[in-house]
């Protein structure tokens, strides 16, 4: 029940985290990180995939009205939510009967890193094409993917490693 | 039967994750129509309200440069009302002795409307602006805005108190545009580079133009007034073997400091559209 709570809570402080402050950051004019994600990155590992996929598709839906971009979001966050159990067996080992919230606790540093870099990219990289529809500009579109996600996910480990365990 | 029920279960999660992208495919590619349904984007009040609560703290900070402008614009205002008075007073005899030379002033065509910024962003490749002000104000979709400086862009929907602009920084808008001194029109765009720079496109080999020239705006779609200032002509190259010209044009409006914005409510709008859509089914 504590749990569920938490996530309402971080999700709704994701949420306005990222209209109201990070949409804002126009850095270079290229550079728009985007952290809502953490909310799904941070699931239990063991969560039923079919309510990972909701939630992201609802996350998704709620940043996309936020920013006018119908779809976008949604669909980038619901890919990623859909991949997550893939990257987690990839990159790491979870005991059986154990249901760990990843994170560099739990997952080990260095793991807990591949399993960020490699979500974070996937959803930018899906994200940024959607939103261009276009190859014209691929290497405006690709320098923005890098940019944004290296600034997405130094914030993504800001933020984890002040969260105890 | 159960075979089929078993492979069902077996992929739900798969078939849930396809439903799932194609909803949100589809929303991508109907967005047109959406944006129709004021519902699900940011003119919906709930989010408009948020915005609104976001913008008053963000304001704050911005209000020195918005007094700037304000005291600028104030002065030259007065300057004009003082030219008008001088004009008048110069012509106030000559009505008196000739009544011919009076005539009737022309009746005003366009009405300004203004209204707040309350969401904003330069730095994607679609950019929306959101203001304060809706139908109940008199806005409708197709009304131009501009501020002070120029040209902002247009009003794509409207709910009853808050509208949605679509700006010059936008990869939908194409902007009709042309030359201050000859006249030539070409549709203006931006790259989605630089919020300070778009392209004029279809201007040909032969037309005579040169760096600093302004642009406006040609008034033909009814938005926007002719003449309204859109940019100046910042760089431009002809490549071998084309037949246009690649212009940079340097935008009048800087976008990044938007906070006023005046929305044009031209008058005979609906009549100019029923007599053009007249002359098409003719």
């Amino acid at each position: 029940m504590i749990l569920f709570l938490q996530n309402i809570l971080s999700f709704i402080i994701l949420v306005l985290t990222q209209v109201l402050v990070l949409n804002n950051i126009q850095f270079l004019g290229f550079i728009n990180p985007y952290i809502y994600m953490l909310f799904i990155l941070s699931l239990p590992v063991k969560l039923q995939r079919w309510i990972t996929l909701l939630l992201g598709f609802a996350l998704g839906i709620t940043i996309d009205i936020f920013s006018n971009t119908l779809g976008l979001h949604a669909f980038s966050t619901v890919f990623i939510s859909f991949f997550r159990n893939d990257v987690i067996k990839l990159f790491t080992t979870i005991e059986e009967g154990s249901n760990p919230i990843p994170s560099f606790h739990s997952f080990g540093v260095g793991n807990y890193i591949k399993y960020v870099v490699a979500l974070v990219l996937m959803h930018h990289t899906i994200l940024f094409f959607l939103e261009a529809f276009s190859f014209t500009h691929i290497w405006l579109i690709i320098f923005k993917i890098l940019l944004s996600s290296t600034v997405s996910i130094l914030i993504i480990f800001a933020i984890r490693s002040f969260s105890k365990k | 039967m159960r075979n089929l029920i078993n492979f069902l279960i077996q992929y739900s999660v798969l078939f849930l994750f396809l439903l799932l992208e194609i909803i949100s495919f589809s929303l991508i590619v109907n967005y047109q129509d959406y944006q129709k349904s004021v519902f699900l984007t940011s003119s919906n009040s709930v989010v408009s309200g948020l915005y609104k609560v976001s913008n008053s703290v963000v304001e704050f900070f911005n209000l020195r440069t918005a007094n700037d402008n304000l005291s600028e614009e104030n002065t030259a205002l007065k300057n004009q009302i003082i030219d008008l008075q001088n004009q008048m007073a110069a012509l106030q005899p000559k009505v008196k002795d000739d009544s011919l030379n009076f005539k009737v002033p022309p009746q005003a065509e366009y009405q300004l409307i203004s209204a707040k910024v309350i969401n904003n962003s330069t730095n994607k490749l679609l950019n929306y602006i959101t203001i304060n002000k809706g139908s109940r104000d008199g806005i409708r979709v197709d009304m131009g805005v501009i501020n002070d400086e120029g040209a902002v862009g247009i009003v794509k929907n409207v709910s009853d108190k808050y509208a949605v602009i679509i700006p010059v920084l936008n990869q939908k808008t194409e902007l009709s545009c042309k030359f201050k001194k000859s006249n030539y029109t070409g549709p203006l765009s931006w790259d989605g580079f630089d919020y300070r720079f778009a392209q004029l496109n279809d201007i040909a080999r032969h037309v005579e133009f040169s760096l600093g020239d302004t642009l406006v705006t040609t008034g033909f779609a009814g938005s926007f007034p002719e003449g309204v200032p859109v940019g100046t002509i910042e760089n431009f190259k002809m490549r071998e073997g084309e037949q246009y010209y690649d212009i940079k044009v340097k935008l009048a409006v800087n976008f990044r400091t938007l906070s006023h914005v005046k929305i044009i409510n031209y008058l005979n709008f609906e009549e100019l559209r029923d007599l053009e859509k007249k002359a098409e089914e003719q």
